[in-house]
């Protein structure tokens, strides 16, 4: 079935399909949309679940956690400050091992107020243990959403879905909308094993630890973050064979034969690719690569893709003070592993905060600096600031 | 080896490896959550005693005949009570706090109805003891007595002067107000309870007290206020002047008294305003004279609006001091009067101003207040000025002779006499059986300030007060409103005033029962618990149950940890933290 639904809207479809059993939310723009489309759902019917109304996102995660220890399929979604008053509860849910999905609207922090996109909210969450998974359009977050569900229960790590605020939440594209029963075969009901909350027989969980036994745990989440890549592979793979739309970790366009590639994740692919698609018409020899994952950060695939190339423009829609831009760091950091002769010079660009454009210009900029630059000026470039 | 494929020897989380319900962690807590049945405010005033909240609770689930049931444990008239009781139990209830009253009465009357239409019986057995009670005045206190002491299995004979039984609610109720085929259906019901009825018989001329005081065990008398208070000025005996009681008795009995077309009533309480009214419907113009203001008036706000809607006028600070006419009454002349100093009553007392000025009527009925006829007490009994002394429980001096209604001190109407038949009625049994007043006094079991006794409670049978029953009111405070919903409530109607003065049709319209439900849902059930499981749902510690043996709840001091969630989650206050020692 076909619909015409904004990348909110998406996410609530993605949710009910995965028949998820108990949401906890708190709204928030411009997340609000995702939970009051669950209500509607849960109230006409058409998704049997337990709606927790709460008075904070810290709550919200909580209640999230509980609930994913009872042993069902637990969903919230939020963004910005919101995802920052999660901020203890993200880290609790990772080592309680509780696969909750979370979608996350990409929202700028405050101060001061702002409710557009840039990604700082999540890329902030980068050490909670969170698989995050960015979204470019509206049909792949619904994928997504659908497919972050099968991650996480599958390794017992939470997982988030990341998509752009306003660009995709309140933009509407037609989708594919899976049926249902396909969906059900794709992602059996949740298996906690026997790590639950069983009122049959209490037990108390994530109790102290003393210091002989806490790496062990901690080390295990590790572990299986480094399983998540394969994981989410044979996840996408299965995921394209059933429905027929395949997604990767990180995904090259037109840019095997390039010498300058941009980097980029979430919106700012779609628009990569007209820009990518317009420079080339001009005979430019520009490809781009877009990320997916952020955590876990998936170092051997990048490298394949950017091995070799001249120069590589990271477009960052976020930053952290003091260092640079999240994807630029961690790319410069993947790509140390290279022999010098195939290691590519870095240009980190800061674009696009608190929901400044980044159109096919603003690209079109990015690639004229890397291409007439032999060296970056700086360690990262702000794209758009008005200087006086 | 891959690191992927390495494996550590503890779980993916820590986790308990036996059940973690070893650890008592309710031993750590200084204070604990407590069940209690507390008092409403509404039941706490009721004069009769009865269960309010329990009835609002069972009439909210259509569970009409429990209900009835669970009144008529209380009070054996509740289809006349919902009509003629000033429900001051509106005024007290935590509702209006939140929007408005929950209108007690008409459900209580839809009650009554139901119980009338459907024909409900209370059956009791034939009577166990040898012991025989006399019952003196089949008015509201004597009736209940009866039907109390006949419920207790005592043989119990009634004795009224009058042609029916009833006494004030047949012979000074206008029907308007209460139709007489719900009075005679629901005194009905004690004829087939074996009450025996000795009526128009008169005690102390066709049998003596003395007779009685050898023939039965105990005698409860409820003889109650027939003798009209008089103006104390010439000229009463004129023609078309009457008192208000042989005016209503004359009405009630069917007569047509002879009365003019300008009638001055001269009083300001509930007789008053019932004199007024029926003369309106028998075509009179009617004006109530009373000597002090508005807000000084004994009768009930509602009676003076609807007095008013029909038209009946107010003449305020003013005081007969002559009547003119010659064989027929034609005028009165009235002092004029200011309000002065506050009496014992809390009202401001009228105060002559020596001015006067007349008005004309070619009726008069004076409604000035009732007593008892002190030559119809028994003359062992000792009163004053006809009120009868006695204990709170309606024992007088001469032991085996109890008194309620009118005859004691307590306020005149038809509820006050019914608690005080009830009272007495407990304080016979007790006396019959020997039992003393000591530490199952039935005082530890009185509700409100008329010191009524709710039977279920001080048998332990009621719907709601099993657990821990307090006598504390619970008020708006103890509430938690978060829980409720503001919601309007049904506003009675009234049939237009033009029909009203057509005749002697009930002036109030029934609720319809969607009407009863939904007032009755709008109860609080304010201090009891309705099973609404906040308590169990809210438990962080999920250390509260459904109570095994039955109605309600029960936390699990092992593992609650006193943190009083539950109570504070209470709706209706019917929990309490209690600190440990």
């Amino acid at each position: 079935m076909r619909k015409v639904l904004t990348g909110n809207q998406a996410v609530a479809y993605g949710a009910m399909l995965s028949d998820v059993q108990v949401v906890a939310a708190y709204p928030i723009t411009p997340q609000t949309t995702i939970i009051e489309e669950l209500a509607d759902m849960q109230a006409e019917g058409l998704a049997d679940l337990d709606y927790i109304r709460v008075e904070s996102e810290h709550s919200a995660m909580a209640a999230c956690i509980g609930a994913s220890m009872g042993g069902v399929r637990t969903f919230t979604a939020t963004c910005g400050q919101g995802l920052f008053l999660m901020h203890e509860m993200l880290h609790y849910a990772t080592g309680a091992r509780t696969p909750v999905v979370l979608a996350n609207v990409n929202r700028a922090i405050a101060a001061p107020w702002s409710i557009w996109s840039d990604q700082t909210d999540s890329v902030s969450q980068r050490e909670t243990g969170w698989i995050q998974l960015y979204c470019e359009g509206n049909q792949e977050v619904l994928d997504t959403t659908i497919m972050a569900f099968k991650i996480a229960e599958s390794l017992r790590l939470p997982a988030m879905v990341i998509l752009d605020a306003f660009f995709l939440s309140h933009t509407s594209e037609p989708i594919e909308i899976p049926d249902i029963e396909a969906v059900r075969d794709f992602l059996p009901p949740y298996d906690p094993g026997d790590l639950w909350l069983d009122p049959d027989n209490p037990r108390t969980f994530g109790s102290l630890c003393m210091p002989d036994t806490y790496m062990e745990f901690r080390w295990q989440i590790q572990r299986d973050m480094e399983r998540a890549k394969q994981v989410i592979d044979e996840v996408q793979d299965d995921f394209g064979r059933v429905f027929g739309r395949n997604y990767r970790q990180v995904e090259g366009y037109r840019s095997d034969d390039a010498d300058v590639v941009m980097v980029v994740s979430g919106t700012v692919a779609s628009t990569g690719r007209d820009a990518i698609d317009f420079l080339r018409a001009r005979g430019e020899g520009v490809g781009m690569v877009k990320i997916k994952t952020l955590r876990p950060f998936p170092r051997q695939e990048l490298v394949a893709a950017l091995r070799g190339k001249k120069k590589v423009a990271v477009i960052d829609r976020n930053f952290s003070p003091g260092a640079t831009g999240v994807w630029a760091q961690e790319i410069r950091s993947a790509l140390y592993e290279l022999p010098e002769d195939e290691r590519p010079i870095i240009y980190g660009y800061i674009a696009g905060l608190g929901g400044r454009d980044i159109s096919i210009k603003t690209i079109e900029e990015i690639y004229q600096k890397t291409r007439e630059a032999d060296q970056p000026d700086d360690v990262d470039i702000w794209i758009g600031v008005n200087y006086v | 080896m891959k690191y992927t494929d390495r494996q550590v020897h503890v779980p993916l989380c820590s986790v308990s490896t036996t059940s973690s319900l070893v650890n008592k962690t309710g031993t750590w807590k200084s204070a604990q959550p407590l069940f209690i049945d507390r008092v409403s405010p509404c039941n706490q005033q009721c004069p009769a005693g009865e269960d309010i909240t329990g009835y609002m609770y069972l009439v909210g689930q259509g569970r009409y005949e429990e209900a009835w049931r669970l009144i008529m444990e209380e009070n054996p008239f509740p289809a006349i009570m919902g009509r003629v009781c000033f429900h001051t139990c509106e005024e007290r209830c935590n509702r209006t706090e939140h929007d408005d009253a929950v209108s007690i009465h008409m459900v209580e009357r839809f009650i009554g109805d139901y119980g009338l239409a459907n024909s409900l019986r209370i059956t009791v057995p034939g009577p166990e003891r040898k012991e025989r009670v006399a019952i003196v005045g089949a008015g509201p206190a004597g009736l209940t007595a009866a039907y109390h002491l006949r419920k207790m299995g005592n043989g119990v004979s009634i004795f009224d002067s009058n042609q029916k039984p009833g006494g004030m609610m047949r012979y000074g109720i206008p029907s308007y107000r209460l139709p007489k085929e719900v009075l005679d259906g629901e005194i009905s019901r004690l004829d087939e309870m074996g009450v025996e009825f000795k009526i128009a018989v008169k005690v102390g001329k066709d049998v003596t007290w003395d007779s009685l005081d050898n023939e039965f065990e105990a005698v409860f008398m409820g003889i109650g206020a027939w003798e009209e208070t008089s103006l104390g000025i010439e000229g009463l005996n004129k023609k078309g002047i009457y008192n208000a009681l042989e005016f209503l008795e004359d009405i009630n009995l069917g007569k047509e008294p002879k009365i003019g077309k300008r009638i001055a009533v001269i009083g300001g309480g509930n007789s008053a305003i019932d004199c007024a009214r029926v003369s309106r419907r028998l075509g009179a113009e009617a004006t109530i004279v009373y000597r002090r203001s508005e807000a000084e008036m004994p009768a009930h706000t509602e009676e003076i609006e609807m007095a008013r809607e029909e038209g009946v006028r107010f003449l305020f600070l003013a005081s007969p001091k002559a009547i003119y006419g010659e064989e027929t009454v034609a005028g009165v002349k009235l002092e004029k009067m200011a309000l002065g100093e506050m009496d014992d009553s809390g009202r401001r007392r009228p105060v002559p101003t020596g001015e006067t000025f007349d008005i004309d009527c070619d009726g008069m009925i004076t409604a000035i207040g009732e007593a008892t006829r002190v030559g119809d007490l028994p003359p062992f009994t000792s009163h004053r000025g006809g009120v009868v002394e006695a204990d709170r429980m309606g024992q007088t001096t001469h032991l085996r002779f109890f008194a309620g209604g009118d005859i004691i001190d307590i306020p005149h109407t038809v509820t006050h006499a019914i608690g005080s038949g009830k009272r007495a009625a407990v304080a016979i049994d007790r006396f019959l059986r020997g039992i003393e007043n000591d530490k199952d006094s039935p005082d530890q079991f009185t509700w409100g300030e008329s010191g009524t006794i709710n039977l279920a409670w001080l048998k332990g049978t009621s719907l709601f007060c099993r657990r821990n029953p307090s006598l504390e009111v619970v008020d708006y405070t103890d509430m938690n409103p978060f829980y409720f919903d503001c919601l309007p409530g049904v506003k009675t109607k009234r049939i237009p005033v033009d029909e009203r003065l057509k005749g002697f049709q009930e002036v109030s319209e029934p609720f319809s029962e969607e009407e009863v439900i939904s007032e009755a849902r709008r109860c609080f059930n304010c201090g009891s618990c309705t099973e609404c499981g906040n308590c169990c749902i809210f438990c962080p510690e999920n250390s509260i149950k459904r109570d095994p043996d039955g109605y309600g709840y029960v936390a699990d001091m092992d593992f609650c940890k006193g943190c009083g969630i539950c109570v504070n989650e209470c709706p209706r206050g019917a929990m309490t933290m209690k600190l440990m020692e």
